[in-house]
């Protein structure tokens, strides 16, 4: 590789000036390393996990293994780690999958272990399915002898020398001795719904998947995200063109209100929003957009009265263009490139508050699969289950990082002057 | 002598700034003659450029016109309404301003910047129409018709500077205010614009304001030349008349100041004295602190204007009779 040569200032600026005009927004971005010493991959990064969040939040049902609102296991299960659920083990070569298939058989000898909950859970289980058969008006009953056994290996022999149809146990135990048994098979659990399976990210305390949660958490933190930025980006910004155009009293009036607004603690406004709206993610929405309006209200009136004053509105203004004109080919084309840029700072904002709204239980609804909801629940059980609010923090943290990200570095990319200071 | 196209008749604008009212133009006179190029010339916060933005009222806040009229087209522009007066400004009246690296707007196309101004005239105009007149024009103050899909920052000063001309002829405006048109430029583009600006005169029928503190481009271009002091008029007359029989003893001061290569003396002339506060203006001729011809009666009363030549007005106690030309006793302290 070549070695580079000494810098000489002057030339490397007017090197850099002539770079800069004329080229277009894909060899910029390529090029920002060199040009403006600012990171590519600081952009590409958060623009990958941007584009990622926002495919999680368009298609979660592809990603999500679960159902975000329904019981999918039992509670409190780490992640990966395997459930112990009762199960019903039978010979190999016998087709029983479930306890109704023990119907119509008569008295069923099941083998159980003295003193596990199993002997109870397949005796309810077949009462539940007896009163459904009855509540379909099916003549139809199972009726269970029940044989104790001192341990689960007895029980099992008992299946092999046909002292029982089945054995009902608990499924670790049964994945101990199942080598020792290679007849018998697990043949499906005792309580329908529940599965032996594990949960990448652990379920919580009342028995959802984690990582479904999150998956589809990604919706509702960009849907506030996005529309109530958008919300606040459609009245500020408008407001702001307004107030720096026009200027005078309405100009004074606007600033302060907006001023007095921005002066008020965020969320404590929100929190008093939400509380007064009632709990609704339109509601969520409506207070974080108010919270925000002054942000893009500010940098539009600044901005506003700044180019207001340059010499070419003053021209197009000698040459008779009406002050619509001037508004919407003047003023707002050389106003919204910095808009574009808060816009997306303001995501990221936007949805670490609406996370803080529903951490603190206002807003939304407490079956939403929102991040919010998650860490609160997560806060109760910290010391025993981990990950019920490591996951969702992360989450958190991660898409308000990409967000963040992409638009300093795009800031830095389409306004290299900034950098300088 | 031909009748005035535009004529400004006892014009004062005011500034409100914090310290009091600065009356940045006060009480000017002044006819404009068809095809004519008018300097109007003057040192740094005489009014020059005050007075040309009040001619296509143009004065904002904290600005004010607090009196006067603006006669064009055989009416007063100060009795129009803003609404028409504001279609006025380009298709009748247009303005050139000082720097041409900013009078455009940066994100705008040369010929957006033409289509606009045309269209927004005559809304009537095809944009196939607005974009030929765009062409013919761009072609006359040579700009290569290829290069008007540029943007502004893609030309020269001097490039910038006949497209900001281009923009103000775009609607065949009859009166082209100019300001300071060439100080961004180096002299031999400004030498090219202002042959560019006769030939536009003759070409177009077009009248034209040049504002400038450059006496040399007065000389190079002007037809009859206007000299401001202080926010007042003090010397209109011919180009030749002005040059030759320099009459008002600030024009004077002002071509003594011009470096000369027949000078003799090895230090250049200088004026005494500064300009004075517009806050406080001098009682009288607002001159006389500086003048060496001062009179007891300059710092009494203000002069009107008088002729002094053939197409030549000076407003100076000098040339007038009055009783009381004693020469001015000075205190200094």
């Amino acid at each position: 590789m070549a070695t580079t040569p000494a810098r000489t200032e002057g030339h490397d600026d007017f090197k850099w000036k002539a770079d800069l005009e004329g080229i277009g927004f894909v060899r910029r971005l390529l090029m920002a390393r060199r040009w403006y010493r600012a990171d590519w991959w600081f952009v590409a990064i958060s623009t990958v996990m941007v584009v990622g969040f926002i495919v999680l939040a368009l298609i979660p049902q592809v990603f999500a293994p679960f159902d975000p609102r329904e019981q999918v296991g039992p509670r409190f299960l780490a992640p990966g780690e395997r459930p112990d659920v009762e199960v019903l083990i039978a010979s190999a070569a016998s087709d029983i999958t479930g306890v109704a298939d023990l119907a119509s058989e008569g008295r069923v000898s099941v083998a159980v272990v003295a003193g596990e909950p199993s002997s109870e859970a397949v005796r309810n289980e077949a009462e539940r399915l007896t009163a459904e058969y009855r509540a379909q008006g099916l003549d139809v009953e199972i009726r269970l002898r029940i044989e104790r056994y001192e341990t689960l290996e007895e029980a099992l022999a008992g299946v092999i020398a046909g002292d029982a149809v089945v054995a009902v146990g608990s499924f670790l135990a049964f994945a101990d001795l199942a080598d020792a048994f290679p007849e018998l098979d697990q043949m499906g659990s005792v309580a329908p719904g529940t599965a032996a399976q594990s949960f990448t990210l652990g379920t919580n305390q009342i028995g959802q998947d984690v990582l479904s949660r999150l998956i589809w958490g990604t919706r509702v933190a960009l849907i506030i995200g996005f529309t109530s930025s958008l919300f606040s980006l459609f009245i500020g910004v408008p407001l702001g063109l307004f107030a720096g155009f026009t200027g005078g009293k309405v100009d004074r009036v606007l600033s302060v209100l907006m001023d007095s607004l921005y002066a008020f603690p965020g969320l404590i406004l929100a929190i008093a929003i939400t509380a007064v709206l009632g709990p609704s993610i339109i509601n969520v929405i409506v207070a974080i957009a108010v919270l925000y309006i002054p942000t893009y209200f500010r940098i539009v009136r600044g901005q506003t009265l700044s180019v207001k004053e340059s010499l070419y509105v003053e021209a197009a203004r000698s040459i008779g263009a009406k002050s619509r004109v001037i508004l919407t080919r003047y003023i707002y084309p050389n106003v919204i490139p910095s808009v574009a840029i808060i816009f997306s700072v303001n995501v990221a904002d936007a949805i670490l508050t609406g996370a803080g709204l529903s951490f603190l239980g206002l807003g939304l609804d407490p079956s939403t699969p929102d991040w919010g909801i998650d860490l609160a629940r997560g806060q109760e059980t910290i010391q025993t289950a981990w990950w019920m609010i490591t996951f969702p923090g992360t989450a958190v943290m991660l898409v308000v990082l990409a967000f963040t990200m992409m638009g300093e570095g795009l800031m830095e990319i389409f306004n290299p002057k900034l950098r300088e200071r | 002598m031909t009748d005035p196209v535009y004529s400004i008749r006892n014009l004062s604008v005011e500034y409100g700034t914090r310290d009091g009212r600065v009356v940045a133009v006060d009480d000017v006179s002044l006819d404009i003659r068809k095809r004519e190029i008018l300097g109007l010339v003057g040192e740094s916060g005489c009014g020059k450029t005050t007075l040309g933005k009040a001619m296509l009222r143009m004065i904002q806040t904290p600005g004010r016109i607090t009196g006067g009229e603006l006669w064009f087209g055989g009416r007063d522009l100060m009795t129009l309404p803003a609404k028409e007066m504001q279609r006025l400004r380009g298709r009748h009246l247009s303005m050139v301003f000082q720097d041409p690296m900013t009078s455009l707007n940066p994100l705008e196309k040369i010929i957006d910047h033409i289509v606009e101004t045309v269209r927004t005239h005559d809304p009537g105009a095809s944009e196939a129409a607005a974009r030929a007149r765009a062409r013919e024009l761009a072609t006359r103050l040579g700009i290569l018709e290829t290069r008007i899909e540029d943007y502004p920052h893609q030309f020269s000063g001097g490039m910038r500077q006949r497209i900001m001309i281009a923009l103000a002829l775009a609607l065949n405006a009859d009166v082209v205010v100019a300001d300071e048109p060439t100080t961004a430029l180096d002299v031999i583009v400004e030498a090219q614009f202002l042959d560019l600006l006769r030939e536009l005169r003759d070409e177009f029928d077009l009248t034209i304001v040049i504002i400038t503190h450059n006496i040399g481009v007065i000389a190079e271009v002007a037809d009859r030349v206007a000299v401001m002091y202080a926010g007042r008029m003090t010397e209109v007359g011919a180009v030749n008349e002005f040059f030759g029989d320099t009459r008002h003893p600030y024009s004077q001061g002002l071509l003594q100041s011009v470096p000369n290569i027949d000078m003799k003396e090895p230090t250049l002339h200088t004026m005494q004295g500064s300009p004075p506060s517009l806050l406080y203006p001098p009682p009288g001729c607002r001159f006389h602190p500086r003048c060496p011809h001062a009179m007891e009666v300059c710092s009494v009363t203000n002069p009107t204007f008088a002729e002094v030549g053939s197409d030549h007005t000076a407003a100076c106690w000098l040339y007038q009779d009055h009783a009381d030309k004693q020469p001015l006793v000075r205190i200094r302290g």
